[in-house]
């Protein structure tokens, strides 16, 4: 047995955290071996933790309350403007070019949202929120890393669907990992590249459809993001990224074959 | 001049984190939105003490933290639901949910935290904040908030353990006294 120091409960509370330096996480690791009523303990506090977790993520998935929309377009010289009204409600808000036509976007397509509760845009817009919750991450972007092999065979056990970790990397981005998230049809999957030079991030996001019938590509502009998604047989897909339409297309396309080839031709697992 | 397209833009993003972190602490879904809702308040009002170098989400989580705070001084109601009264606002709420029993437990657990442990238990696991992250939120040392999650840590499995209470806690009803509410 190794001669490990004595840690307190506030010590691996800390190391469940992920908090420590690399020496004193193999440390408390050992010690932890050696000790199998503090590992059950810490065991239990990670069961807590993830069952709190499931409690409370799927806030995250909920559609944001119009209020704080009104609230934050609100004192807004752009939403007082009678003419920007009226061109929203016009529905004739397309370009970038207006002040503030982003938020405005935005406020109107909570209406849409909430108009149409449960219809196939809903879980586009929780793509988009999915997308902006989770790329700033710095710590945590990812639930299970690219590295883990498993991350292919765990979100399509959890999520039955046929999730499949794509290649990117002619494009640029490197696979970082996945997570799996609450969608209204059950659990989704997010799965998250990063271009290495530019740290420009990108989401995939995978989820099971309605019965709605299968559609061709999307394109929809929320706020600085584009969004490029389709709904197939079995699985509906939005690509999410704050790039250029030509750039999101062009990674769209390649998710969209790799999705169709058969597993063997995806990217392995890294 | 009021905030910049750009900076409601941003603060349009954080919604979702921002009311997670509010369900956090307060227990009732209206007033946990309440409370986001004071939270964009402040945030527009001070747009101009956000430090653009920062974390918006971090700056974000503070202020809703101290309007939290601000909250429980004006009115202890707003803290969490009374424990003998969360099983009640769960049934009103998530009647739906199969694991009904499993959720009354923990909403009675975190019924159990005084505000400094649950708001650092949830900043840390459930924002997933690092310590360092969640000091900044919490305006305490880092050294405060680890130690603030493990006492969270020992109530919360106290209470679902049924065990004894942990010396020193401020939990003060044993888990057969609570049916006598």
């Amino acid at each position: 047995m190794n001669a490990t120091e004595d840690f307190t409960d506030t010590d691996l509370s800390a190391w469940l955290d992920g908090e420590g330096s690399a020496e004193r996480r193999t440390q408390i690791e050992a010690h932890l071996r050696d000790h199998p009523a503090a590992a059950a303990r810490v065991r239990l506090w990670a069961a807590d933790r993830d069952a709190l977790r499931a409690r409370l993520d799927p806030v995250l998935g909920e559609p944001v309350p119009e209020r704080f929309a009104r609230t934050l377009a609100r004192d807004a010289r752009w939403s007082n403007n009678g003419w920007a009204r009226a061109a929203m409600a016009a529905g004739l808000l397309v370009g970038g070019g207006l002040i503030g036509s982003a938020l405005t976007w935005q406020v109107q397509s909570q209406r849409m949202v909430a108009a149409q509760a449960g219809t196939s845009q809903g879980w586009v817009q929780r793509a988009a929120y999915a997308h902006s919750v989770f790329t700033p991450e710095p710590r945590h972007p990812v639930e299970v890393r690219a590295q883990e092999e498993h991350l292919a065979r765990w979100l399509t056990r959890r999520t039955e669907l046929p999730v499949k970790l794509f290649d990117l990397r002619d494009e640029g981005f490197e696979l970082m990992g996945g997570r799996l998230l609450p969608d209204a049809t059950g659990k989704s999957a997010q799965l998250m590249y990063e271009n290495p030079q530019t740290k420009e991030r990108v989401t995939v996001y995978l989820r099971k459809p309605e019965a709605d019938a299968p559609t061709t590509f999307r394109y929809v502009k929320q706020g600085e993001l584009g969004l490029f998604y389709w709904v197939e047989p079995g699985i509906g897909c939005a690509l999410v990224g704050n790039l250029p339409k030509e750039r999101l297309l062009a990674l769209a396309q390649i998710v969209y074959k790799q999705h169709e080839q058969p597993a063997a031709a995806s990217a392995p697992a890294r | 001049m009021s905030a910049p397209p750009a900076f409601r833009q941003q603060l349009l993003g954080a919604i979702p984190r921002l009311r997670r972190y509010a369900r956090s602490l307060v227990y009732d879904a209206a007033a946990a939105d309440d409370l986001v809702q004071s939270a964009l308040e402040r945030a527009l009002n001070h747009w101009r003490q956000f430090d653009p170098q920062r974390d918006l989400v971090l700056w974000l989580l503070a202020i809703a933290h101290n309007a939290w705070l601000d909250g429980l001084r004006r009115d202890r109601h707003l803290d969490v639901v009374a424990p003998e009264r969360v099983a009640e606002a769960l049934d009103r709420e998530r009647a739906h949910e199969p694991d009904i029993g499993l959720q009354i437990d923990l909403s009675e657990a975190l019924a159990r935290l005084v505000p400094d442990q649950r708001s650092a238990l949830m900043l840390v696991i459930v924002e997933q904040l690092s310590y360092a992250e969640a000091a900044v939120v919490l305006q305490v040392p880092e050294g405060t908030v680890m130690s603030r999650v493990s006492r969270a840590r020992a109530v919360l499995r106290a209470w679902l353990d049924g065990s004894a209470v942990p010396q020193g806690s401020h939990v003060a009803v044993k888990r057969d006294l609570r049916r006598v509410v």
